[in-house]
């Protein structure tokens, strides 16, 4: 089994706690600096070409940075007017842009022999940035360390232990990295291809930021489980959200929770699965409440469910639905590739904000 | 540099390449195809893939077993019977190739088959080193060298590329007739396998409503990849817009055109009859009929076009008739990817077809 050092992990735990009473109502990430709440997210546009595109939380445009390639995700960078995005996988840079004009301040290229793979997070004083990466002739996953007060030069290399890292967030101790580890190796001399199926070794890994250590490492109940996307709850509580590498006709959990000491996954059931399609590319903690959001562009399918108890209180098909945030007020956002945004609730019927003629990639970044 | 036809060149560069990926309308329009419709199109899919995996197994069993008679008892008669047992086996596997899921998509089956595209030349690079190893070369051997190594643009690569053929390594030298018989027993077995497994995959298939889409969604990622990859790109309406054939498949044995024909027949034969009985079960009886006649006519730019790529590229004459070849092509994918998708409500989405 793997390090896990319980008395870090229980340090974490009390200080996310204190985090949550301390910051009262405005939990949610970027509004203190984003200015009058906005969201970004990478889209392709109907001429093939992308970028990045600015709305406020009504879905009303605000501007659209061009970017020479398809971009994934990205995060805000705290106190600051910075907005990151980094390309997808295989991503050979990232971008920084003013979030209030969308004019580009950096294009920052990946070291020789390594990628990202279209994440990112800042610590919580916005002067180092996290940025996944894959060493691909070796298949090593690392997290490349960026410090943002010298124009983003590589100052910090942490080593996974592990193949394909993807999304990684801050726990909110300000101290714990949270990354979803997806276990798949890829080459980009191969297009995509997934080339250690029968071998993954899936896995969600708490780190501490500055000395690299692994904290924890949880593995899926399957080994071809992807373990992809994470978010975390203002307590602490974490949400990983998987990909199936099996055959379709077969369903397996694939959203997972870490409280109180004890990963579990929880299980929709077969029907529920089934149209989520093994697939989930966004995982959202909602701020301000107990709920989490889920997308599948491969289902057509976007939920809500009781992070507590599993219990899902809304869902709907949305074609190739894919993003999501959180919403002020306790509702989610969710975006889809056919330029859909629709206000998700538990408690009203879905309603689309907006229909633009653009793809919005997996992600929301508020 | 190749001259460029701008006369024949500006209409067709009109016509869009960008994502074939349609905004809105698809949930608008869709109509519901009742699960016996859906289940019964299942069923006639399953055995026309079942007959073009059969047919692709036998092709490779001759393949491998030409091969390795050419290599035990070498001479130039038997060297064209490879080089036609492998065309006939590329075009079985081409006629199959839109097939995405089940035993095709394990284990990167269809990449071990066809590794492509390959713009770093990794199926030279693998070759190389392989042929100028110390170690005999075996299936194993073969399998470790990763999907590169696999599959039919390997044995291509073996028989026509032009370096390969001038050096000492030519065929039938004797570390090259290794990695031959070594590649041919490797596509047997993927065939025989593949075979077997479709037969296991049978009651998930016929049971597993989402597979319906998902063998609609395989003809139309097949079509945008022959149209604008396949096509578009070697023809330069896309990217450098430079006329190259190393975009194209099978270009160092000049078949690029043969195996575009043998994937249209493929789709023809194999998935359009459920397909029409979708369509006309959801109200587009009109629609099935124009894509029937689209396919016939796109159809018949074959057996006229199907020369050397390169041939087509640079004769001005030549080039134009490739150029009504894509345009038949945009044809009939407007008609699936677009109107008839539309139709049963099928997205070929932003995210669904290429997430992370």
């Amino acid at each position: 089994m793997i390090s896990f050092n319980r008395r870090t992990l229980f340090k974490a735990s009390l200080a996310a706690s204190a985090v949550a009473t301390l910051s009262g109502c405005s939990l949610l990430r970027g509004t203190t600096q984003s200015g009058p709440g906005q969201l970004a997210g990478a889209v392709g546009l109907p001429d093939g070409t992308f970028a990045i595109n600015a709305i406020d939380l009504q879905g009303r445009q605000l501007w659209q940075a061009p970017v020479e390639s398809r971009c994934h995700s990205g995060c805000t960078r705290p106190s600051s007017n910075e907005l990151l995005f980094v390309e997808r996988r295989p991503g050979w840079s990232f971008y920084v842009f003013n979030i209030h004009t969308g004019e580009r301040l950096h294009h920052i290229k990946a070291e020789g022999g390594e990628h990202f793979v279209g994440h990112g997070i800042f610590s919580p004083g916005g002067d180092y940035l996290y940025v996944p990466a894959s060493r691909y002739e070796q298949g090593e996953g690392i997290v490349a360390v960026y410090d943002s007060q010298q124009n983003y030069k590589r100052v910090k290399t942490l080593e996974l232990k592990g193949i394909g890292p993807h999304q990684l967030v801050m726990h909110p101790d300000g101290q714990t990295l949270i990354v979803a580890l997806g276990g798949i190796l890829t080459h980009p001399d191969y297009d995509r291809i997934k080339l250690n199926l029968d071998t993954m070794k899936p896995a969600l890994i708490l780190m501490d930021r500055n000395s690299g250590e692994i904290l924890a490492r949880f593995a899926p109940s399957h080994h071809q489980l992807s373990c992809r996307h994470v978010d975390v709850s203002p307590g602490g509580n974490i949400y990983a959200a998987y990909q199936y590498q099996g055959p379709r006709y077969e369903t397996r959990p694939l959203v997972a929770r870490y409280r109180g000491g004890q990963y579990e996954e929880i299980d929709f059931g077969h029907e529920v699965l089934a149209e989520l399609g093994n697939y989930i590319a966004s995982v959202v903690a909602h701020p301000e409440n107990d709920l989490v959001a889920l997308a599948s562009p491969i289902g057509g399918t976007a939920l809500i469910f009781e992070g507590s108890s599993g219990r899902i209180v809304s869902k709907t098909r949305i074609k190739d639905c894919a993003g999501a945030e959180a919403l002020p007020g306790g509702d989610f956002l969710i975006s889809s590739g056919q330029g859909e945004l629709i206000h998700l609730s538990a408690h009203r019927s879905p309603v689309e904000l907006a229909r633009m003629p653009l793809h919005w990639d997996h992600h929301l970044v508020l | 540099m190749l001259r460029i036809a701008q006369k024949f060149l500006a209409p067709v560069q009109s016509l869009s390449l960008s994502l074939a990926l349609c905004f809105g309308a698809a949930t608008a329009t869709a109509s519901t195809v009742s699960p016996d419709a859906a289940e019964s199109a299942r069923k006639l899919w399953y055995e026309g893939i079942a007959s073009g995996y059969h047919a692709l197994a036998s092709q490779a069993e001759t393949l491998n077993k030409v091969a390795e008679a050419y290599c035990q008892t070498p001479a130039t008669a038997t060297r064209d019977s490879v080089t036609q047992a492998w065309k006939d086996a590329f075009l079985a596997w081409q006629s199959v190739r839109f097939v995405d899921f089940g035993p095709a998509e394990l284990g990167n089956r269809a990449w071990q088959f066809q590794f492509w595209p390959d713009a770093k030349n990794l199926i030279g690079r693998k070759a190389s080193s392989l042929l100028n190893q110390d170690d005999n070369v075996s299936p194993k051997v073969v399998a470790q060298a990763g999907v590169a190594a696999q599959g039919f643009p390997m044995v291509e690569y073996l028989l026509f590329d032009e370096t390969v053929n001038r050096s000492e390594n030519a065929l039938p030298a004797e570390k090259t007739c290794q990695l031959l018989t070594s590649v041919t027993q490797t596509i047997r077995a993927n065939s025989r396998d593949l075979n077997t497994e479709w037969v296991k995959f049978k009651p998930h298939y016929l049971e597993t409503a989402q597979y319906t889409d998902g063998t609609i969604l395989g003809a139309m990622n097949t079509l945008e990849i022959l149209e604008n990859r396949r096509l578009a790109a070697p023809m330069g309406l896309s990217g450098t817009k430079k006329r190259s054939i190393y975009r194209a498949d099978a270009w160092r044995s000049g078949t690029s055109l043969a195996t575009i024909e043998a994937t249209l027949t493929g789709l023809k034969n194999i998935f359009l009859p459920a397909f029409s009985d979708l369509l006309k079960e959801a109200g587009g009886k009109d629609l099935a009929n124009r894509i029937n006649a689209q396919f016939n006519e796109t159809l018949e730019h074959f057996p006229d076009v199907n020369k050397p790529l390169a041939e087509l590229l640079t004769d001005d004459s030549a080039f134009y008739a490739l150029q009504s070849l894509y345009v038949d092509i945009s044809q009939l994918v407007t008609l699936i990817n677009d109107q008839a998708a539309v139709k049963l409500g099928v997205v070929r989405g932003f995210n669904s077809s290429d997430g992370d």
